[in-house]
């Protein structure tokens, strides 16, 4: 097991205009394999230029490990500056301790990421598979795709404990979303496949979704009224009405699943 | 200071001047070419291929649709990003690219001259504005003169010459190229929610879109124009309209040219060359157009061949873009410009494992193969309508190799083997043919090899293509390779690419064309037009026409009226 520690240099994002720091480039799976001075030498963008990773982050590296899977990288300091932790990322473990800025997992393909506080809009975005784990509030488009694509998540699992902003999951396409608080307008917003489980509240979930299915375990306010109901159904002992929508997208491409209580 | 250049020992090809692969020196002395050197800079091109700069005869690059396609495409903006060097911008997108990589990309790929296809007259300044942001090409716009009201109206009353003196004004106000048709009348019946053939008439304005055809390229003749009317015909896209395309071209059969040309320039004939009554019956119809163009010598064509994969439509005819999103469900947009046109644009995904797109795919070669005279014909992806021009050297490949195009063709529907002809025909084209389909038709047609495009010859422009390629090379992949990235691009006596990176990125100049017309004609006919202005327009006369500042680089051609 190899850890390696990065801690965010207090001077970096202290400024007025808080710079945001990129780190797309430190993945356990980029990071495998290099010794200190070799990741300290990465490049990491900061604003609009192009910097070391040494020059940013205080740097420590300690163990071994015989392959990406076993590097475990833990991120310090004040990361609400800090874009794109873990985009990208195939094997490994990204532990950040604190609130994290956009795009963390985006992109992610295997892994784990935990977040020790909240995550910024993006998280997840466009995810293929790992695991996402934001122990806070999560932010818009939670696993969305990126504007103007047709597919966001299509795997992996993701957990938030607290609630996630508006649009979770849109144009979703596979892949697991839990979130243990409430969420904002527009949950599953063009929702293909997949499952979303909210175990507080939810505004309008699964407007034109054609497929996939979500769950909300709290209230629903303004329910789509393009939602047909279709049965009653037993989830852990509760029940639930069980509606086929969103009829808005043509009654044969209409084959999203929605829970309501 | 005299910057002089020796280009040694390329195999060139030129075809305008009848050099086909000759080992020759190309000599340019302050951006020209000359008959000799004497201190030049030398680039040793032993063995390769050297063409003059090419020259597209149609593609979307600048304006109000271009952009409107890039801002509401930002999927397409992910792709192709490149950070800025110390010679370029950053660069975005793929079937939209930013200003700067079309500039780049294209100079890349050997090419120095680029037309913008459809200017709307009304956004005439947006797109001298983005034509000004295209580094190193040199441009120019045709404005669409054709869904006009003071068009139809001048058609139908029969004043062809009170239509000329509009089309000079219009030119002239435009800053423009010639005269650009996109779906005669159609566009206009859009706004009615309606569409026109041939020989409906326009609602309202009671005039057929064959009148406004015959009309406009009559009224073009008048002047010494070096480009005919340049003309999308009705029903594109729609199976079965090669009848409509071929009916087209037959309206302008009895009109003389000013001079050696076409007098009418047919564009992306891929959209305008199918059979069948649905999408379920469509057919290549490739056959009876090749047959139309090989008979006649009043038309010219280009290709507007398919790349497979991802692109953004975009058009000035309005109601076949409606068409198209019915047909995907995709996103769409849809604008009106008040008097003069409309546009629309829609996402489109062109792929080998659809029976439609795979015919389509095939059409565009097969014009290309069937036609016999390469001078009638330019290639073209009416970019990004059927595809990026990032895609040329692709159909540059698979016209050179009938191998690459069987290999293609299996992995694609297998209605090409039924519904199309490309797989049963065996020509290939050489080196000189493509250097004709791609710079000298297109500067023939234009008009521009007497300004010193599209040819080497002594007082043409230093514009040179140098490719990594062996005349002999015969593999497909190569071939594709070298066209994508020139081992060295000249514009204008200076190297811009060198081994595929652009180098330097000179602003290109802007071509257009005065009409000079009659006084009293002009006269008569504006006060037609300051009435439209008066009653019509959201803007002023005083504020129309496109001022002297937005062309910092012009090059002017006076376009006389033929006495």
């Amino acid at each position: 097991m190899q850890t390696i520690r990065l801690k965010l240099k207090e001077e970096i994002t202290s400024g007025i205009a808080k710079i945001p720091v990129e780190v797309d480039s430190l993945t356990p799976d980029k990071l495998f394999g290099k010794n200190e001075a070799e990741i300290k030498a990465v490049k990491v963008w900061w604003g609009n230029k192009e910097e070391n990773t040494g020059d940013l982050f205080d740097v420590s590296v300690e163990g071994e490990a015989a392959s990406a899977d076993e590097v475990k990288i833990v991120m310090e300091g004040d990361l609400s500056r800090v874009k794109h932790i873990g985009d990208g990322m195939k094997a490994g473990e990204i532990e950040a301790l604190g609130d994290v800025d956009m795009h963390c997992g985006a992109m992610m393909q295997g892994g784990r990421v935990t977040v020790k506080g909240n995550a910024d809009c993006w998280a997840g975005r466009e995810m293929r598979g790992g695991e996402l784990i934001i122990e806070g509030d999560a932010g818009d488009n939670l696993c969305a795709m990126y504007r103007g694509e047709m597919t966001g998540m299509t795997g992996g699992k993701v957990t938030v404990g607290g609630d996630a902003g508006e649009c979770v999951g849109q144009y979703m396409a596979g892949g697991e979303i839990l979130i243990k608080g409430n969420a904002g307008i527009l949950t599953g917003l063009n929702m293909k496949g997949g499952k979303i489980t909210i175990e507080g509240d939810a505004i309008m979930p699964g407007a034109d979704m054609t497929g996939g299915e979500i769950t909300v375990k709290g209230k629903v306010r303004d329910m789509m009224p393009s939602f047909k109901f279709v049965e009653t159904a037993t989830i852990e002992g509760e029940e639930y009405k069980k509606y086929l929508g969103d009829l808005a997208m043509m009654e044969k491409r209409a084959k999203g699943v929605l829970y309501v209580k | 200071m005299v910057e002089e250049l020796l280009i040694r020992n390329g195999v060139v090809y030129d075809p305008i001047n009848g050099v086909n692969g000759e080992k020759k020196d190309i000599c340019i002395r302050d951006g020209k070419v000359v008959e000799e050197v004497r201190n030049p800079k030398v680039i040793d091109a032993e063995g390769r291929v050297v063409m003059p700069g090419g020259v597209d005869i149609h593609a979307h690059i600048a304006g109000g649709k271009v952009n409107a396609g890039r801002l509401f495409r930002p999927e397409d903006g992910r792709k192709g990003r490149e950070a800025k060097t110390k010679v370029c911008r950053a660069q975005s997108g793929y079937s939209v690219p930013n200003t700067f990589a079309t500039g780049y990309r294209y100079a890349k790929m050997g090419y120095t001259f680029v037309m913008e296809a459809a200017m709307p007259p009304l956004a005439a300044r947006h797109t001298h504005e983005e034509i000004v942001d295209i580094p190193i090409l040199d441009n120019a716009a045709l404005p669409l003169i054709d869904n006009n009201w003071m068009t139809m109206e001048y058609v139908k009353s029969g004043d062809t010459d009170l239509l000329a003196a509009y089309i000079a004004w219009m030119v002239k106000a435009t800053k423009g190229y010639g005269v650009k048709v996109v779906n005669p009348g159609g566009t206009e019946a859009w706004a009615w929610a309606k569409n026109c053939d041939l020989n409906d008439a326009v609602p309202y304005f009671d005039v057929t879109p064959a009148e406004i055809v015959k009309g406009l390229a009559e009224a073009t003749e008048k002047f010494e124009m070096p480009h005919s009317i340049h003309v999308h015909g009705n029903m594109l896209g729609h199976p079965g309209n090669y009848e409509v395309t071929t009916s087209t071209y037959d309206l302008v059969k009895g009109i003389k040219p000013y001079r050696d040309r076409p007098t009418m320039h047919a564009t992306h004939t891929q959209f305008h060359s199918y059979g069948g009554t649905t999408w379920a019956d469509f057919e290549s119809k490739a056959g009876a157009i090749a047959d139309y163009v090989n008979k006649n010598e009043h038309v010219s064509i280009d290709l507007g061949s398919v790349i497979l994969g991802d692109t953004t439509t975009m058009t000035a005819d309005g109601p076949m873009e409606y068409s198209l999103y019915q047909i995907t469900g995709r996103k769409w947009t849809n604008h009106d410009v008040e008097l003069e046109t409309g546009s629309g644009i829609t996402p489109f995904l062109y792929s080998g494992k659809v029976s439609v797109h795979t015919i389509q795919w095939a059409i565009g070669q097969e014009l290309a193969l069937l036609i016999k005279d390469p001078w009638k014909l330019a290639l073209t992806t009416d970019h990004p309508n059927a595809g990026p021009f990032i895609g040329y050297p692709i159909i540059i490949s698979m016209l050179m190799s009938k191998r690459r195009r069987d290999e293609s063709a299996e992995d694609m529907h297998s209605a090409i083997y039924k519904r199309a002809e490309l797989p049963s025909i065996d020509r290939e084209y050489d080196l000189n043919e493509i250097a004709i389909i791609t710079r000298g038709m297109a500067a023939k047609t234009l008009g521009l090899h007497e300004h010193g495009k599209g040819h080497l010859g002594v007082g043409a422009d230093g514009d040179v293509a140098i490719y990594d390629l062996s005349p002999e090379e015969r593999e497909a992949g190569k071939i594709q390779k070298a066209f994508l990235n020139t081992k060295y691009t000249i514009k204008g006596g200076e190297v811009v690419v060198k081994d595929g990176e652009v180098v330097a990125a000179p602003a290109g100049k802007t071509y257009f064309v005065t009409p000079e017309c009659d006084e009293k004609l002009t006269e008569e006919m504006m006060t037609h037009l300051k009435d439209k202005f008066e009653h019509y327009y959201s803007v002023t006369f005083n504020n129309y026409p496109v001022q002297d500042a937005y062309v910092p680089n012009p090059y002017e051609i006076k376009a006389p009226w033929r006495s």
